[in-house]
């Protein structure tokens, strides 16, 4: 019998995995700016306690917390092209689901996942802010979106950064459910490769690496964007001109 | 001259009637100080004026325009926040922002300025209240009298026609009370016109040519310092003079 554990196949098929890197951060990508934006817009609308639509996103975000992620892929692979065979046919067109490519389908169920998880960020972060500061700028003359643009929004992304880093974490390794929706990204290509090897832990070992490392770098990167935008914690000693 | 005109201000909280039909007429370059016993309006009076209050009635003239004050058009609500400023009791400088940066802030995005031209202005004025030398400074780096005195500054570099002063001193320790003072004396001196809310009866009789005794709502006394402190009329202002003549230095009595 050949090696019970071939370590260096670990390594050796990191490049090999690595070319479908690209995939993984383009569902991360693309699903993180869905998340933000529509969870923004969901705090938005909580805060503001606007009719019906609150009650609507509550029932959302209670839905897809209540649900596991991969149930959610599931739904929205199967889902879409039913509705879409329902609008067929009510309105007697012929759009194919098959040209859609099954990459949509993951990035729709990731992105509404985070914005499900990141509403409660944003919102709680907002509303963090010091009433004082609005009225500050209210009786400044600032207009609402120069309100949210210029105080709202800067106090309350140091706020929601942590939190926001969390669910970036979490997201990227939500990634690696995208097979369910026929996506091949670094953990459906070390699953094909070990199909072939029958090297199936050292696949995952190598997959393990490559996870831990982006979320190395994703902590470092909020670290920093943490520091950069908080109140120094000293008097700058910067001589003024 | 002209005047600012508050007509019919009439405010409730549920049923607690707050303001009742307040008429104020206020003049180019008066110091008006608003005293009274507490829950009486007093800041209600000054959040209305400036809208951070939503009045029930009430119409405010300033810079020759009139506007109803339960208006719901926001450029209404912003022309008259523009000629209005707010110093408040907790300071409220925006957090994240340096001195420098809180007194420009609203001369770039509500006036529009240049980069440069709100930085000098900037710095005239926060040099003028003293704190030239901590430009840099974030509110939290600043004491409690600072960060008053630069939220002046932010408020006088909007150059409005009227400036509200919500208890500018009550927040701070009693011995940064007298900075801020003399600051505000001297934004008095210079000919702005000021609508004071306070309890530094010393001050207000220095520095105020104007004084209203606010109770439940109502305007009940209104007069030169001369006339409130020396020679009051009203039953109520002079139970509520006695009971400040109290707690305050010998001051006072006769």
């Amino acid at each position: 019998m050949s090696k019970i554990f071939d370590w260096q196949l670990v390594f050796t098929e990191i490049p090999a995995l690595l070319k479908y890197l690209p995939v993984t951060l383009q569902l991360t990508g693309v699903a993180l700016i869905i998340g933000w934006v529509i969870g923004l817009l969901i705090a938005v609308v909580k805060i503001h306690n606007v009719l019906v639509l609150r009650q609507l996103c509550t029932l959302f975000v209670s839905v897809v917390r209540g649900t596991p992620i991969i149930v959610q892929l599931y739904l929205t692979y199967f889902g879409i092209p039913i509705a879409l065979k329902y609008y067929n046919f009510y309105n007697g067109t012929s759009y194919n689901v098959n040209g859609i490519p099954s990459i949509i389908f993951a990035i729709v169920a990731l992105g509404l996942n985070q914005s499900a998880f990141d509403s409660e960020t944003i919102r709680a972060a907002i509303q963090s802010v010091e009433k004082g500061q609005v009225e500050a700028a209210k009786a400044l003359g600032m207009n609402g979106i120069q309100i949210f643009r210029r105080v709202l929004f800067p106090q309350a992304v140091t706020v929601a950064l942590p939190s926001l880093g969390n669910s970036l974490i979490s997201l990227v390794k939500g990634t690696s459910l995208a097979f369910t929706c026929s996506v091949v990204e670094i953990t459906a290509q070390g699953k094909i490769l070990a199909g072939n090897s029958y090297r199936y832990f050292e696949a995952y070992c190598s997959l393990a690496i490559i996870y831990w490392v982006m979320t190395i770098f994703i902590e470092r990167l909020f670290v920093y964007l943490e520091k950069k935008m908080s109140v120094p914690e000293t008097v700058s000693t910067e001589r003024e001109e | 001259m002209s005047v600012i005109e508050i007509r019919g201000l009439s405010k409730k909280f549920g049923k607690n009637v707050v303001l009742d039909n307040i008429d104020l007429v206020i003049h180019e370059g008066d110091v008006v100080a608003i005293i009274g016993p507490s829950g009486t309006g007093k800041s209600t009076l000054l959040r209305s004026i400036n809208l951070l209050e939503k009045p029930e009635k009430g119409t405010i003239k300033i810079n020759d325009q009139e506007i109803d004050l339960t208006t719901r058009s926001a450029r209404e609500k912003l022309e008259l926040r523009k000629n209005t400023e707010m110093v408040f009791q907790q300071f409220n400088l925006f957090k994240n922002r340096t001195a420098l940066e809180n007194v420009m802030e609203g001369l770039m995005v509500v006036k529009k300025l240049k980069k440069n031209e709100a930085r000098s202005i900037a710095e005239k004025h926060l040099q003028k209240v003293g704190m030239g030398d901590r430009l840099s400074h974030y509110p939290r780096h600043l004491s409690g009298g600072q960060q008053q005195r630069v939220a002046i500054a932010r408020a006088l570099a909007m150059d409005p026609r009227l400036l509200l002063m919500d208890e500018p001193t009550s927040a701070l320790d009693p011995e940064l009370v007298s900075e801020v003072l003399i600051t505000i004396k001297k934004a008095a001196q210079e000919g702005n016109t000021i609508l004071l809310v306070t309890h530094e009866m010393n001050f207000v009789r220095n520095v105020a040519n104007r004084i209203i005794f606010l109770e439940n709502g109502k305007i009940v006394a209104d007069g030169t310092p001369k006339e409130i402190f020396d020679n009051p009329k009203n039953q109520r202002l002079k139970e509520f003079l006695v009971k400040i003549h109290m707690l305050e230095s010998a001051d006072y009595t006769i």
